[in-house]
Order: structure tokens, then C-alpha cells, then sequence
């Protein structure tokens, strides 16, 4: 269980990296490694180049200006989990940071790499588009803004284009606030079974699950009945279309189950 | 009174380090990074191998393209059936006529069989190789279910052989009668599935030719350095003083490492014939593969029982999943089952039992030894009829096992199957446990809990544990050696036939020869695993350790022992009889003053030759050999998993464990809870997280540590543990204990979920119980309800 | 593929250049390169950590981390915890408190104590098991690994309160 040869170069800055990807195809970007290398691993992804971003200076950087987050890509999970401008204005992105994999795994991985890889049953991607955060993709050709709502686009599938680079990451920390974060995985550090975030405003409701179909799910929905049996029973009746990639029935009966902790943590935090 | 006993009471009230709480002397060396284990150990010029594995479940072999794989750079040579002619048949295969071939030949039998074996100059070359290695197969059909099996559906698996593989039955005199009489009876269907040892250190072998004497040496992880060496010089076609077996330092085994594998054949034959220094590191996928896999069973059982919840008679119908051949030496398909059933009413006075035994072949890799090897499943059986008998009739589980529990009158006690158990304390550790817990109180909060929607559960499991058997998966001797050397200046080196793997059989075997020769503990070298200084012996495997090479140690140190108060009493001018020893020195019983040091006796034996007395031999050396004279001992005790299921979610959490257990006398408390608390949270995994899953195809879709989910540190309860001590009629009162703990948890956790989800009228019948299994059982309680 | 970079790292204070193929893993620069046989593998895929190693004071998984990505950083491995003649606390406690079988995992297990003492030198019981869901051990039950890790954190808070002690024994450690 070893990686197949590949050749590799080091960016010092995000133009480097994006000249690189423009040059060489069959190219991968290579920051934590911590789902592509042990990928690698197994041969089951074997990249000619590897194009390693983690020597690009102050690629891990967060800032909070006029209500928006700026967060640059490279930070690591462990480092969003524990960064004072995050755990202050942004607490259920700290929290939900601090559920993946383990230290070591968080010490490692970072935000544009779990982001880019789309795996469905990841918190980070769905904290974005729970958040509808905007990603900022970079390549030779310059620079676009997608939201995430937009950027994922099925299993393992995103619109990042072949020679993009995810950059940067913004999102208003007022939105943040209201959000709230349950999932149900077996061990502490596995991939979820099922999570959600849930917001709840007065007049309207979001709801983006994860682990529970091919990739973020998302949805708005009016308010939510404050009674609980009736609020349940829409959470149940919405999670009975969702279309998980295994053990159908079960990861549905979750998805209530986590919408609903997540409600209930909403409301103890809001009251 | 035997010698043994008598010995043991004269010096009951000085031993310094039995029984006492010693830190390990292995520690140093695992502490500091300093040890090697197998993939550690550097031969010049070695090359490493890596296997092409068959990724059908059945096939026949059509073609085999290695032209891309030759070329592929730092490839040294491929090896094929055709180049490497040896095979591995146990006696079980033999019998039915079937025989394993190091490398697959002509048909693949199950997923990750090796085909192709690639020398390279790195690993990293070898997998490069693996990967442009291309066969071609013709599909067969697959054999996976062991009802189909059985009547040789829908093919058979070799050819000649039907799938039936083993088959007898058993039944007590007067079985039909009393089962028919009886005023109550059950059925239920238990199963386990497929889990395996998962030792955190892969298993693997390096081979060489040792330049100096010419010799084939092999480094293997392995529990059994003897039975390996032996069973390697058949299959290889040499003598045993041909080949030298070391075993490095273990990384854990758990039954695993008994076995001898395809893969030991290839890099042995390839060092032998080729003359290449040559290693293979099983990777962990490889392992999940192709370790052997366990506890593929099925019980199909009735009970019969009375309106008190006494227990009349147990019919059993038992089938196990052999997998495409029996595993290498022994087969774990027979083991779980044939040991299951004479251990099937555990410590209760259950006087009828009929079995019927069933092993059939399967497409699916072969079934050995995993720690417990019969006993979990055992225990969850007869743990699971007491529970539902208690539902039944609507009594306290508890209640249930007093009625049926062995009285301590009746021991030694013949169970149905035939079995002699020696005395244990059946009743005293149930209860000791209920106190630990505070029983009742807990029933009473149960309760309450219940009307709040929390749902507690309460397991209890009283266990049985064959330990120390005449026959056991490990070498299958019914003795171990220990031999004792005073070296010159008067340290000690002891050697055994064991085969450790994080026992710390370097410290409880030193605490043993420490208190005969009264000696310091840091003046003991233990030494163990390689063929060319231990004696012969059978290894570790089946809790023997502890009791048989105990009782080595004991006899070893006590001819030693001997042997320096004869030669003290010479030099001192004193009866034998008055020359203790301690302290390092032989002494005249009441004038320590008059002594010599052990280094001065040493000296006088190898050196100062001329002052031995007449007829004392050369040296100070003897070798020691101990055969229990009961064919096993049992230990036994109680194990209680308190456990909470979220009714929302499936998910279980363990809230409190208790374990009450009786191993005989403790050589070390510390090592002996260490394994305890080791095999409870594999019994952890055993019930509710580890399976090895196949699908429709025979394919294994559990391959990584990421789907193969082995317990974690915040799963893991914290436990409570107690001792009692009934000593065996062994030498030292040793009983076993390294499985006890792995026999009783899994039945402990199942019970507890049952009882926790009794308003739901669920209860566990197959393991692992996953939380969706536990959810869709309250789902169709609750419809049933509605 | 005969492709080689140079390298340079400290690794336990030591500074190292070598040459490795882009696609040797972390963990086998540190075993086959340099001989440092105390980490070890037990699953490629990042999930047992029994490779745990401390890449510029973080716990890190070295099957997971390319040998070139630690080019210009402090690697830490068991080998520079202690020495058998001063062993660190952490090994202290794993001896005393039997938090070790086999030892297979213990280098790993060691490594992430480390950086959970680190961040949190109070640690409660609920904390260090949080703290090492990332490294399986198949022998303990972890339950006297807890132990162990009590006892370090206490015998390292102890080390702290008495800092002349703490220098001797640096001073004792050459």
C-alpha cells in the first residue's frame, strides 16, 4: 500500500500553484492530504504531478471586516477549530471543525482541501453551504466567486474547473450566529451518518443536511411548528425523500433525529 | 497431598514478587522505541515481496500476463504455482482430500488468495509490479451461504470434496424424554458474524539464508516458534535443524499469529531456493483479507425448561463457515464449534445437551483462531437462553442463574458434554459482581429511567473458561519447557517455549524463578522466540501460558533451586534440608552470616570446579518440563454491562462494567487486569461494531480500519474489576485468563441491550447488533403497538 | 521514478539531509531511510495511528504526510521523547501504570499524549480519551493508558512547580 510515482512541486505563492495546474495535466493539488494521500495509498488516485500548496505563505489566514469572513484555504481544521475570531462570531464553524477525523487528522487537513474534496458525508462542505458562503476559485485565467450552494454538484463532484485552485472562503458572521450543528456518526472522528444544519429565523427556516445524500442538501422551509410532535413529523417527512448512498432507511430516520437536536440546540443557545 | 500443593503451602509466606503488582521488564525497550519487531528487523541485501491476490470470490485462472509486471523496474522475480510448488493441507483438509497451495493454482477459492508473488528491491517497486499484472478469469459460481453449503448448493468449492467438511453429534442418555417433559421450551436462532484479531502489528515473515551456518532463517510474527519451525520444514521439504525460527518482538495477536499462512511458504521457499534475504509486511487490507476470520457461526437452538427457570435440556444445531480451506494448522470452523458445545452450559447444572455439528466450505477466506475462539460465542448462546428463559417467565435474569448455577458442592462437576470442571466460585462471583453494582438499587432506577424514555440495560454474563487444554490451538502440546542457566558470575537466564505478544511473560515468568532462587527480579533474563535457545514448547495460544509455563517456570526454578542448596550445603558444611535461599545468597536457616552469594556458588560450579561435591555436575543448568495433570482447568466469573440505547438513534453507550474474575492464584494483578480490560473492549467490538461484511459476490467490502471499526478509547467504559483467587490443582494454582475476559463481554453487552430494549420485546440473537438493527427492532415494536 | 529530491529536516533536534523519491511517505523516510524503527504503520490509512509523530509540535499521521512536505520542519518521533536512562514522563507513566501490552501502538499513543498535554495539561478522563480517538490500541482497553496519562500530566505539572528539578533533569539528559 503505496502511492504510484509522481512528480512533485512545491508553490511558494497561489500564482505558482495556479501556473502549475495550468501547465501539467493529469495535475492534483496536494494541501493536508489527508483524504488524497491515503487515496494515494491505495492507488486509487495516481496524479502524474503533485502540486503542494503547503508552502504558500499566509495561506491559513482568517479575517472578520464589516460583518464578512475572509478565511484563506490552507488553515487547518484544527486551527479553524480553535481560532478566537471563529470560536467568537463564528461558533458552530469551530464546533462542527473540531468533529473531523481526529487531532491528528484536524492538525493536518485543511479547510480547501475537504472543501474541494466533496466527500458527502463531510461537515465542512455543508457548514458552507448551510452558511452560503462564496468560494473564491483561482486559475491562470483570473479569479471567480461561486457560492457554495452552486459548487457542489453531485458525489466527489464540484465546479471547480481542472485548473482551479480554491483560494478563499467568505461569509457574513451575522448569518453564522443563528446556525446550529447536530450529527450521529459511530465513533467520535468517523464520517457522519447523519448531520444538519439547521437555521431558524422568525419567519423562515434552513435546514442542510449531510451524509445523507450525494452531497450538501439544502433546503428553506417557513417556520417551524413550535409543537414537537408536529415540528418531528416534518422533519421525518422531509427526510423521507432524501436519497442516502447506503442503509436507506435508517440514515432517514437520522436526518429527523439531527434536524431536530440541532433545532432544539438553536433554541436553547437563542433563548 | 500433591508435591505441588505441598510445595506451594511451605512457601506461601514469602513469596516476594508472586502475586504482587511488578512493573514490566519488557517495558524499557517498547518505551523508547528501541525494540524490533518484524518489519523492523534490516537484512542486507533484502528484498521485499508483494502479492497479487485473486479479486474473485471463484474462479478458474484462464491466463496469468506478467510481461509489463517483469519489466517494471527493481523487480528482481516473479514467483507463480508453477515456480513455487508448495502447499499447506491441516489434518482436516487432508481428510477430506483438499490441500492449500501457497500461490492459487488453476482456481481462486476466495477473495485475496495469492496468485502472484513479486520480489522487488522496495516494496514500493513491488506494488508498481502488482499493479501491471493482469489475469484473466472465468467466473464461477460463488458458494456464501452455509444453509446452501451444507447441501452442496449451488456448487460444491472443491470439486472432489463435498462442502461438508466435518459433521458429528451428541446427545446425553435420556435427552428425548426429559426434553419432551419438561413444562416450557424456547427456540431461538443465534449468529455471529465474521470479525477477526486485528492485531495493531501486521502478521508477516522475513526468510534468509544465515551466511554462517548455512541454515534457512526465518523471522515470524507468530505465537508458536516450535510448531512453526516444524510445520515450515515439512512443507518445505528440510529438517528442523535446517531451519532456525525467530520470532521478534509481537505486536499483538490474538490468535491470529497461531496460524501458519500461504504467503510463510512463498518467502521461505523463495530465500531457500533463490538464495535472496526477502521480507513480506502484510498491509492492513491484506489483513482484513486475509487473516483468518472467526466466529462464522449458527446456533439453532431449543430449550427446555421448568416454571422456577430451571434449565432441563438444550438442543443445538451448529454450523460454522470452514471458508475455502481449514485454516493452517488446525481449523477454526471445528474449533468454535466442537469446543462450543461442550462448553454450551456453562457454569449452570443444565443436565441435558444434544448437539449436532455441521462445518461446511464456503468462497470466503478460511476461519482460525481469534481470541476466546469458542467461548464468545458460547457465552452469548447460554447467556442468551438464561436471559430469555428470565423473559419467558417473567423473572429476574439474576434469579434465573441462582436456580441454575453449579453449587459449590458439586465440584469437581461433570457437565453434559462430559467436560470436568474443577472447582471455581460460580455463585460467589455472581454475587460479588451484584454487590460491585449495587443491583437491586439499579433494577429500581432501570424503572424510572424507563418512564422518562431512557432506556437502560442491565447484562449480566457468568462465565466458564477452558483454560491450559491438554490440546489447544498452539502447537497442540500438552506441556511447556523452561529451562534455567546460572551464568558464570551468577546471573540468571531462563528460556521458554512461549510465544508472547504483550503478555509480559518476561516479567511474570522472572517473579516466579525470582521467588524460587531468592533473587532479585533485574538479575532474571527471560528469554523466548527464537528455536536455536528456547526449548521446545507449544507456544501461546488457549490461556496455557500463565498455568503450563508457569508451572515450567516453577519446576525449573525448583530443580535449580535444588541443585544450589546441594551444592551450598557442601560448601557450608550444612544439612540440605536447613540452606534457604534469599537475598541473592545460601544461607544456614537461622545464621544468614553463614553464606555464599550466588555468584560465589556459580563461580564454584564453572570455575572452582575442584570444591563440587562428588556426582554435582559441570554448570549450573537444568530443563524442566511440566504437563498438567488435569487435561484442563476452568476459571470463570462474572462480567455486568450496564448500557444505555438512545431509542432515537440506535446508539449505545456503556455506562458502568463490572467484572468479577477467577483465574486462580494471581501471578501479577497488573498484567492480569491489563488483560482483562483488553478483552472487554474487544468484546466492546465483538458486539456491537466489528464485522467483516461480504457481499452477493464474495467480496469483503470491510477492507479498511475506516469500515472495520475497531473500538476507540472513548468508547471503551472504564472498568471495575475484582479478584477472587481458587487456586487449580496445578503447580502454583495458576489458572488461565488471557481469553475470559473476550468469552464473557460480548454476551455481557448483548444482555444488556436486550434488556435495555425489553419494552421493545427485542432481544439480541446476532452479533455484532448495530445501531440500525436496534432502531428497525423498536420501529416494528412501536407499529406493532400502534 | 528514479526521480529523487533532497530534503532537509530536523528530526529530534538533529538536523538530516537526504534524498527520497517524491512518493515516500513521511513514515518511511523516518523507518527504511533513517533507520528510526520506533514509529510504525499499522493501517495506511490514517486510521490507527500508530505513526503518530509530531510535525513541528503537532501530532500528525506520518502515513499520511509525504516525506518532502516535511522538508525544513522539526519532526519529533518516540526516539526523542526520552532516553532509557531519563525517560519523559509520559513514558514514566505508560511503565508504571501498564499502560502498554504489546507496544505496538505506544510510540503513536505516546506521541499524541504529548500534544494533548500540551494543549491541555489538566486533562480530565473525558478529555484524554476525546484526545486519543485518533490512535487504536488493541491490547489495553485503554483503560491504564488514561492512567498513564493522568500520571504524566501530574508528574509534568509537579516538573513545572519545581523548575530547579526540572533543570537538573534537562542538565541530567545531555
Amino acid at each position: 500500500m503505496k502511492p504510484a510515482p509522481f512528480s512533485y512541486i512545491r508553490v511558494a505563492t497561489v500564482e505558482e500553484a495556479a501556473n502549475a495546474l495550468s501547465e501539467y495535466t493529469d495535475a492534483k493539488l496536494l494541501a493536508g492530504g489527508q483524504s488524497l494521500i491515503p487515496l494515494m495509498n491505495y492507488r486509487l488516485s495516481k496524479p502524474t504531478v503533485l502540486i503542494d500548496l503547503c508552502g504558500i505563505e499566509a495561506f491559513a489566514s482568517v479575517s472578520l471586516k464589516d460583518d464578512v469572513f475572509t478565511i484563506r484555504a490552507g488553515i487547518t481544521h484544527q486551527s479553524l477549530h480553535e481560532h478566537p475570531l471563529v470560536r467568537a462570531y463564528a461558533p458552530v464553524l469551530a464546533e462542527c471543525a473540531g468533529e473531523v477525523g481526529h487531532w491528528a487528522i484536524r492538525n493536518r487537513g485543511t479547510l480547501g482541501g475537504s472543501l474541494a474534496h466533496a466527500d458527502p458525508a463531510s461537515e465542512l462542505p455543508a457548514a458552507m453551504v448551510a452558511l452560503d458562503a462564496r468560494f473564491v476559485l483561482t486559475s491562470v485565467r483570473g479569479e471567480r466567486t461561486v457560492t457554495a450552494r452552486d459548487f457542489y454538484l453531485g458525489l466527489f463532484t464540484t465546479d471547480l474547473a481542472e485548473d482551479e485552485i480554491l483560494t478563499r472562503i467568505h461569509f457574513f458572521a451575522s448569518s453564522a450566529n443563528r446556525i446550529h450543528f447536530a450529527e450521529i456518526a459511530r465513533r467520535p472522528g468517523d464520517f457522519a451518518l447523519s448531520g444538519a444544519f439547521v437555521r431558524v429565523e422568525e419567519s423562515a427556516t434552513e435546514i442542510t443536511w449531510f451524509g445523507v445524500s450525494d452531497m450538501p442538501y439544502h433546503l428553506t422551509l417557513d417556520a417551524l411548528p413550535v409543537e414537537e410532535k408536529a415540528r418531528q413529523a416534518l422533519f421525518t417527512s422531509l427526510a423521507s425523500t432524501l436519497e442516502p448512498l447506503d442503509q436507506t432507511v435508517y440514515r432517514r430516520k437520522l436526518a429527523a433525529v439531527v434536524a431536530e437536536r440541532a433545532y432544539l440546540k438553536g433554541r436553547r443557545v437563542q433563548a | 497431598m500433591s508435591d505441588a500443593l505441598h510445595h506451594l503451602q511451605k512457601n506461601a509466606l514469602k513469596p516476594k514478587y508472586t502475586g504482587a503488582r511488578v512493573t514490566r521488564k519488557e517495558d524499557a525497550r517498547l518505551l523508547t522505541g528501541a525494540s524490533r519487531y518484524l518489519d523492523d528487523i534490516e537484512i542486507p541485501g533484502m528484498y521485499e515481496i508483494a502479492f497479487v491476490r485473486s479479486q474473485r470470490s471463484a474462479a478458474r485462472i484462464c491466463a496469468i500476463h506478467l510481461d509489463a509486471a517483469q519489466a517494471t523496474p527493481g523487480v528482481k522475480r516473479i514467483l507463480t504455482a508453477k515456480e513455487c510448488p508448495c502447499f499447506f493441507g491441516s489434518a482436516e483438509d487432508v481428510a477430506n482430500g483438499v490441500v492449500q497451495p501457497a500461490l492459487a493454482r488453476d482456481v481462486v477459492r476466495y477473495v485475496g488468495e495469492p496468485i502472484v508473488a513479486i520480489i522487488a528491491e522496495t516494496r514500493y517497486a513491488a506494488e508498481d509490479a502488482v499493479e501491471r499484472v493482469q489475469i484473466d478469469y472465468e467466473p464461477l459460481q460463488p458458494v456464501l451461504a452455509m444453509r446452501e453449503s451444507l447441501l452442496d448448493q449451488p456448487r460444491r468449492v472443491h470439486e472432489k470434496t463435498p462442502n461438508r467438511m466435518f459433521h458429528s453429534e451428541y446427545q446425553t442418555s435420556g435427552f428425548e424424554d426429559a426434553f419432551q417433559a419438561a413444562p416450557h421450551h424456547l427456540v431461538e436462532v443465534f449468529q455471529t458474524h465474521r470479525q477477526t484479531g486485528v492485531p495493531l502489528e501486521t502478521r508477516g515473515l522475513a526468510a534468509t539464508i544465515d551466511p554462517g551456518s548455512g541454515r534457512l532463517t526465518i523471522y515470524a510474527t507468530h505465537q508458536s516458534p516450535h510448531g512453526l519451525r516444524g510445520d515450515m520444514a515439512v512443507a518445505l521439504g528440510i529438517e528442523e535443524n535446517e531451519l532456525r525460527v525467530i520470532v521478534p518482538e509481537v505486536g499483538g495477536a490474538f490468535g491470529i499469529k497461531a496460524h501458519a499462512y500461504p504467503e510463510y511458504l512463498v518467502v521461505a521457499y523463495a530465500a531457500l531456493k533463490y538464495k535472496l534475504p526477502v521480507k513480506w509486511i502484510s498491509d492492513r487490507t491484506e489483513c482484513l483479507l486475509t487473516d483468518v476470520h472467526a466466529r462464522d457461526d449458527i446456533h439453532e437452538v431449543e430449550v427446555a425448561f421448568e416454571g422456577n427457570g430451571r434449565i432441563l435440556a438444550i438442543r443445538d444445531h451448529l454450523r460454522a463457515d470452514a471458508g475455502a480451506y481449514s485454516a493452517f494448522p488446525f481449523c477454526g470452523a471445528i474449533g468454535e464449534t466442537v469446543l462450543a458445545s461442550r462448553v454450551l452450559t456453562g457454569p449452570y447444572t443444565i443436565p441435558h445437551l444434544a448437539t449436532t455439528i455441521d462445518c461446511t466450505y464456503s468462497n470466503k477466506t478460511p476461519l482460525g483462531a481469534y481470541r476466546g475462539v469458542w467461548g464468545p460465542i458460547a457465552s452469548f448462546v447460554q447467556e442468551g437462553i438464561v436471559d430469555r428463559v428470565a423473559r419467558a417467565l417473567h423473572l429476574d435474569p439474576v434469579e434465573v442463574r441462582r436456580v441454575n448455577m453449579i453449587p459449590d458442592e458439586l465440584f469437581p462437576y461433570t457437565n453434559a458434554a462430559g467436560q470436568a470442571y474443577d472447582r471455581g466460585s460460580y455463585r460467589a462471583s455472581l454475587e460479588k459482581a451484584l454487590e460491585m453494582l449495587n443491583y437491586d438499587e439499579l433494577r429500581a432506577q432501570q424503572k424510572t429511567l424507563r418512564d422518562h424514555g431512557k432506556y437502560i440495560g442491565i447484562g449480566i454474563s457468568a462465565f466458564v473458561e477452558p483454560t491450559a487444554m491438554a490440546q489447544s490451538e498452539a502447537g497442540s502440546v500438552p506441556y511447556e519447557s523452561a529451562t534455567i542457566r546460572i551464568e558464570p558470575n551468577g546471573s540468571v537466564t531462563a528460556a521458554f517455549g512461549l510465544g508472547p505478544s504483550g503478555q509480559g511473560h518476561e516479567t511474570t515468568m522472572a517473579q516466579l524463578i525470582a521467588d524460587e532462587l531468592g533473587v532479585d527480579l533485574k538479575d532474571i533474563v527471560v528469554l523466548h522466540g527464537d528455536t536455536d535457545s528456547a526449548p521446545f514448547g507449544g507456544g501461546t495460544g488457549g490461556s496455557r501460558s500463565g498455568p503450563i509455563g508457569g508451572g515450567a517456570a516453577l519446576k525449573a526454578g525448583r530443580a535449580m533451586k535444588e541443585k544450589l542448596q546441594t551444592l551450598a550445603s557442601h560448601l557450608l558444611e550444612a544439612a540440605k534440608e536447613d540452606v534457604q535461599l534469599e537475598d541473592g545468597k545460601a544461607f544456614v536457616a537461622g545464621v544468614p552470616t553463614r553464606n555464599f552469594s550466588i555468584r560465589e556458588l556459580a563461580q564454584v560450579a564453572y570455575t572452582d570446579v575442584l570444591r563440587l561435591p562428588e556426582d554435582f555436575p559441570v554448570g549450573l543448568e537444568v530443563v524442566a518440563r511440566y504437563q498438567p495433570k488435569r487435561p484442563v482447568t476452568f476459571s470463570n466469573g462474572t462480567h455486568i454491562a450496564v448500557v444505555e440505547v438512545d431509542a432515537q438513534t440506535g446508539m449505545i453507550e456503556v455506562l458502568d462494567y463490572v467484572v468479577v474474575n477467577d483465574c486462580g492464584r494471581l501471578i501479577n494483578p497488573l498484567i492480569v487486569e491489563g488483560q482483562i480490560q483488553g478483552g472487554v473492549a474487544q468484546g466492546l467490538g465483538s458486539a456491537y461494531l466489528e464485522e467483516l461484511r461480504y457481499d452477493d459476490q464474495g467480496q469483503v467490502t470491510t477492507t479498511t480500519l475506516a469500515d472495520y471499526l475497531l473500538p476507540v478509547a472513548t468508547e471503551v467504559p472504564r472498568m471495575r474489576i475484582a479478584h477472587l483467587e481458587t487456586p487449580s490443582s496445578g503447580e502454583g494454582g495458576f489458572k488461565g485468563m488471557g481469553e475470559g475476559s473476550l468469552i464473557a463481554s460480548p454476551a455481557a453487552f448483548a444482555n444488556a441491550v436486550s434488556d435495555a430494549l425489553e419494552p421493545f420485546a427485542f432481544m439480541v440473537s446476532a452479533l455484532p447488533v448495530t445501531p440500525d438493527q436496534i432502531l428497525a427492532a423498536i420501529d416494528r415494536s412501536r407499529d406493532s403497538m400502534a | 521514478m528514479s526521480e529523487t529530491i533532497s530534503l532537509s529536516l530536523t528530526i529530534n533536534g538533529k538536523p538530516h539531509t537526504v534524498d527520497v523519491e517524491p512518493r515516500t511517505l513521511l513514515v518511511h523516510l523516518l523507518r527504511d531511510t533513517l533507520q528510526m524503527t520506533g514509529t510504525h504503520i499499522g493501517c495506511d490509512t490514517s486510521q490507527c495511528g500508530a505513526c503518530t509523530v509530531l510535525l513541528n509540535g503537532s501530532a500528525v499521521k506520518s502515513c499520511t504526510v509525504l516525506a518532502v512536505q516535511a522538508d525544513g520542519e522539526q519532526v519529533t518521533t518516540v526516539e526523542g521523547l526520552g532516553t532509557i536512562e531519563n525517560l519523559h514522563p509520559i513514558q514514566q507513566g505508560f511503565w508504571e501504570k501498564h499502560g502498554l501490552q504489546c507496544g505496538f501502538c505506544t510510540p503513536g499513543v505516546m506521541m499524541a499524549a504529548t500534544d494533548l498535554l500540551a494543549h491541555n495539561p489538566n486533562p480530565t478522563e473525558e478529555e484524554i480519551r476525546d484526545g486519543l480517538e485518533g490512535v487504536l490500541c488493541r491490547c489495553t482497553g485503554y483503560q491504564n493508558i488514561v492512567r498513564a496519562v493522568q500520571y504524566a500530566a501530574q508528574q509534568m505539572n509537579q516538573q513545572v512547580a519545581a523548575p530547579e528539578v526540572a533543570a537538573e533533569a534537562e542538565g541530567g539528559r545531555g
